[in-house]
């Protein structure tokens, strides 16, 4: 049974739609990510998944049971929807101890002393704050602030947890420890979380499934290799990172077993195969798109895979990273961006043979 | 491509159940807007009976011929009888006394509050006290004592001159321009300071050491970041100074009436209480003309602001600069004693002497007397006004703080319809000076049908008292609830905690040290209102304010020297306890 459901959830202030039509299924136990640039809609989505906003069109349940549907003009205020959130800022109550913090979802509910003393110990030790209990909770650090907010979130065990940009405000060493933490006890617990971050490389290590949101509407769904790997369009695919984009024309398509289709695709200086997630007319214009890290060059015509593409070019720029070097490679494709390891470093004016894995490469509407 | 998330949501709901849900909670939601519409109507009814209806009817007796609850005629004349030379000079004298004590108390409020926040200068903390100590001083006590200080003939100030320099004139005469401005500085330094210092405190340093690091000298950074960046806020404070300014009452009734320079409110006052006939009509057509020049001065204030970001207000704590003065830290904390010295021991000073001595200005041993004391304690009508005030302060601020609490939460905590016409209607006395919604009242009160007897009672001065006190309230909860973010109270809401739980645990729970600043403000605000007062006080429910002003026109100055020290006591209390119990609570937070 999924978990929540959004069928048709638009929001529209005046004329204008955040939301608009999107339809979306987590399942129990998922960890699902709303990922998009600001103001593309996803916090207005979590907001009204929350109740803290009212959708203006379409329903919304959760655990099977409808909690808004505009039609019916039927709305369950935020409180009586048995979530939990941890919010951008952690909206830790300034007034309260960090014990009372975590209590208070318990204590709303008339939970007995008792019952309050074991789960806010247990829900702090889960976060590794059980010394700071009796601490007041301004003298937090913004660290453990965001643990205490996870901790009351959970406390009550909510049939959801919903967290908006929860690692934005935190350094970025810091950023990446806590969300591995929080990804290993979401599995642990097997909580259903939807989270919404606009930081694409948080959204492709936490999730399950990565939903990709553009001016209100979802671009695509799927888990973060697919979507990194198989972009339905030049938008999801420009998202992450900065790849290369060959324009091409199609002169063949077939569909796969895996309901993915093969174009046969004419380009600058290479023809051949590509993958696709659209049915392409014969003659049509598309991009296809090569990600940088999957490109390398060749400075002395060492043997390349047979069906590899390959192009030649002059190095123009060569950036040393540290992990890696990024090069750009002026061919007649267009200029390259391609990500070497650091130790290559042709220099600047040689010419190279730029190559790419064909695996790699896949065709979007252009 | 998206989920087929139809077939499931169909599933997991059916028709039934679903139908069964949205009954029960569409009861629950019709009864929760209609409770929510009552209370908006409830808030306009209040604030409409407050606000709009006194100016409605200060309307309707500037056209009528006779005084409030009598038959009359209507006509213009109200009108054509404020049109007079005289008034000229009236409305000149207005708007020069304001700008002539606006000025100098701006450029005395940024040095002080530059010195406060922004200097090494010691015992920082306890000299800003100290200075915003006038503030809470009602201004008759100081308009007494400075008349006593200042007086040409035997005052202190004079007598001390006189036997030092062996000179036989008097340098200082307070029955003067010079006097009425002098007055009224004492107040707008202190209230000015405290819009200025908390600006200085809040601005990011990042903002100013950029400058530093672009070239620009200590002086310069001052000259084009710092003054600039609080320019809005200095404009807004400049108007709103002009506009307390205009409404003034005390000062010039104390120090301009008796060399008989009259300003508006003066004027209005005089053509009730001294004419062997109160002529109604023209005061109450003066008072509309000086809602048209508070019209535009607010008009002005919103053009001067319109799309102003005090964005350097974040209301963050910074660490701000501080600059090293080296040895003229001590000229700069001989400034700040200075000020307090002339602004609040003179006046105490003057009002304790005079207290203990048989007439003023006679301070020798053999005038020593406690007779004014057993006097002032044996007065009756002296406990009333007491104890009138007290009621008043305590109700009246209480009243005033509640509503304000409600009014600025509807208005900013909620997108309720209505909301926008609450603040408006709540903001709305904040362009009436005291003297014209006391005027306003009058009428509005005689025109009450029969049943309601408003007039005469302690009534008539708490519902004035709450419609005077209700924009500072509502200011004052409006910067606290917007201090809070929206966070802390949806995220209570998410997990579990209804409405109102949110309001008293959260809301009240973090708000309340702002509630408490604001009702000791409204207090305060009480204790030293006359203007209004003095037009719709009766037999029987005197303030204090009055009380003193009928005894200082009576000529018994050493027994106001006597309530004036106690009242000073009262606001010395209050105010310590203020900073005592309140500041160290918002501190921990």
């Amino acid at each position: 049974m999924a978990a929540i459901t959004l069928e048709n959830v638009s929001r529209h202030f005046g004329a204008v739609a955040a939301v608009d039509n999107v339809n979306l299924n987590v399942e129990a136990g998922e960890f699902v990510t709303l990922l998009g640039p600001s103001g593309c809609g996803k916090t207005t989505t979590l907001r009204m998944v929350a109740g803290l906003e009212q959708n203006t069109g379409g329903r919304i349940g959760i655990d099977g049971q409808i909690v808004s549907d505009a039609q019916a003009k039927f709305f369950m205020p935020p409180e009586r929807r048995m979530l939990g959130m941890v919010f951008q800022s952690y909206a830790i109550w300034p007034h309260m101890t960090v014990f009372d913090n975590v209590a208070y979802p318990l204590r709303i509910r008339r939970r007995p002393a008792n019952e309050i003393q074991d789960r806010v110990k247990g829900a702090l030790r889960l976060v590794e704050m059980e010394n700071y209990a009796d601490r007041p909770a301004p003298a937090l650090s913004g660290g453990q602030q965001q643990r205490v907010a996870i901790a009351r979130a959970l406390v009550f065990e909510p049939r959801v947890l919903l967290l908006d940009e929860p690692l934005s405000n935190l350094d970025a060493r810091l950023r990446t420890q806590t969300g591995d933490e929080f990804r290993s006890l979401q599995k642990r617990l097997g909580i259903t979380s939807l989270y919404v971050t606009h930081d694409q490389s948080e959204a492709m290590a936490l999730s399950d499934r990565v939903v990709v949101m553009h001016s209100g509407h979802i671009l695509q769904i799927g888990s973060p290799e697919d979507i990194y790997r198989h972009p339905t369009s030049r938008g999801v695919a420009a998202f992450f990172g900065s790849p290369n984009f060959l324009p091409s024309q199609v002169t063949h398509c077939t569909q796969q077993a895996n309901g993915s289709f093969m174009l046969t695709l004419d380009g600058p200086g290479w023809t051949g195969p590509c993958g696709c997630s659209s049915a392409q007319p014969l003659g049509a214009q598309v991009v296809v798109m090569i990600r940088s890290e999957n490109m390398g060059v060749s400075t002395n015509g060492t043997a390349t895979a047979a069906d590899a593409m390959t192009w030649n070019g002059q190095v123009v720029q060569s950036i040393f990273r540290g992990t890696h070097r990024s090069l750009i490679v002026e061919t007649p494709a267009g200029r390259l961006n391609i990500d070497v390891p650091a130790v290559t470093n042709p220099e600047n004016g040689s010419t190279v043979t730029v190559v790419a894995d064909r695996q790699a490469a896949w065709a979007t509407p252009a | 491509m998206t989920d087929d998330t139809a077939g499931a949501l169909r599933s997991s709901s059916t028709p039934t159940s679903k139908l069964g849900g949205v009954d029960n909670v569409g009861f629950r939601l019709a009864r929760y807007f209609t409770g929510r519409d009552a209370l908006v109507l409830a808030l306009i009814a209040i604030l409409g009976f407050l606000a709009v209806y006194p100016l409605t009817m200060l309307f309707y007796g500037s056209l009528h011929s006779t005084p409030p609850g009598m038959a009359g005629e209507f006509n213009l004349d109200g009108y054509r009888s404020i049109m007079t030379a005289s008034n000229v000079i009236v409305l000149l004298n207005t708007i020069g006394i304001s700008l002539g004590k606006t000025v100098p108390s701006l450029l005395m409020a940024v040095f002080l509050a530059w010195i406060i926040a922004r200097t090494d200068t010691p015992y920082r903390d306890k000299l800003e006290v100290l200075i915003t100590l006038p503030f809470f001083v009602p201004p008759i006590l100081t308009a007494m004592a400075w008349g006593m200080l200042g007086n040409p003939q035997v005052g202190l100030l004079n007598q001390v001159w006189k036997w030092a320099t062996g000179s036989t004139v008097s340098p200082i005469n307070v029955y003067s321009y010079g006097g009425v401005i002098w007055h009224q500085v004492q107040y707008s330094t202190p209230f000015l300071f405290l819009f200025i210092v908390d600006i200085f405190r809040a601005m990011d340093p990042a903002l100013e050491e950029s400058s530093r690091m672009c070239g620009a000298s200590r002086w310069r950074t001052f000259r084009n970041i710092t003054l600039m960046l609080m320019l809005p806020a200095l404009t807004n404070s400049f108007i709103l100074s002009f506009i307390r300014g205009i409404e003034n009452f005390e000062s010039p009734l104390f120090f301009g009436t008796p060399a008989k320079i009259t300003v508006i409110t003066t004027e209005i006052y005089n053509s009730i209480n001294h004419r062997a006939t109160p002529d109604y009509q023209y005061a109450t057509a003066l008072s509309f003309a000086i809602m048209a020049l508070m019209f535009l001065l607010v008009i002005w204030q919103w053009y001067v602001l319109r799309g102003r970001t005090f964005s350097t207000v974040t209301g963050k704590g910074y660490a701000p600069n501080v600059m090293k003065l080296g040895p003229w830290k001590w000229v700069t904390f001989g400034f700040c004693v200075l000020f307090f010295f002339i602004t609040v021991i003179l006046p105490i000073g003057q009002l304790a002497i005079g207290s203990f001595f048989k007439f003023f200005g006679f301070y020798s041993r053999d005038m020593f007397t406690f007779e004014h004391y057993t006097a002032v304690f044996s007065n009756s009508e002296i406990w009333r006004g007491f104890w009138n005030t007290m009621i008043l302060g305590l109700a009246g601020a209480t009243a005033t703080m509640f509503l304000g609490s409600i009014v600025a939460y509807v208005s900013i905590r909620t997108r309720w319809r209505g909301r926008r016409l609450i603040d408006a209607l709540a903001w709305l006395p904040w362009m009436m000076p005291g003297m014209v919604l006391g005027i306003g009242f009058l009428w509005a009160f005689a025109m009450l049908p029969g049943p309601i007897p408003i007039y005469g009672t302690i009534w008539a001065l708490m519902l004035a008292y709450m419609a005077l006190g209700t924009p500072v309230s509502v200011r004052v909860m409006s910067s606290a609830y917007a201090q809070l973010s929206y966070d802390l109270e949806e995220c209570s809401r998410v997990h579990g905690a209804t409405f109102f739980q949110t309001l008293w645990r959260i809301l009240i729970a973090l708000a309340w040290p702002s509630f408490a600043v604001g009702w000791v403000l409204a207090f305060f605000g009480i204790m030293r209102e006359l203007s209004a007062s003095i037009l719709l006080y009766s037999v029987g429910s005197e303030v204090l304010s009055v009380v003193l002003l009928r005894l200082w026109s009576n000529g018994q100055a050493e027994q106001v020297s006597v309530i004036g020290l106690f009242m000073m006591l009262l606001v010395i209390v209050f105010r310590w306890a203020q900073l005592r119990f309140i500041k160290s609570r918002i501190s921990t937070l």
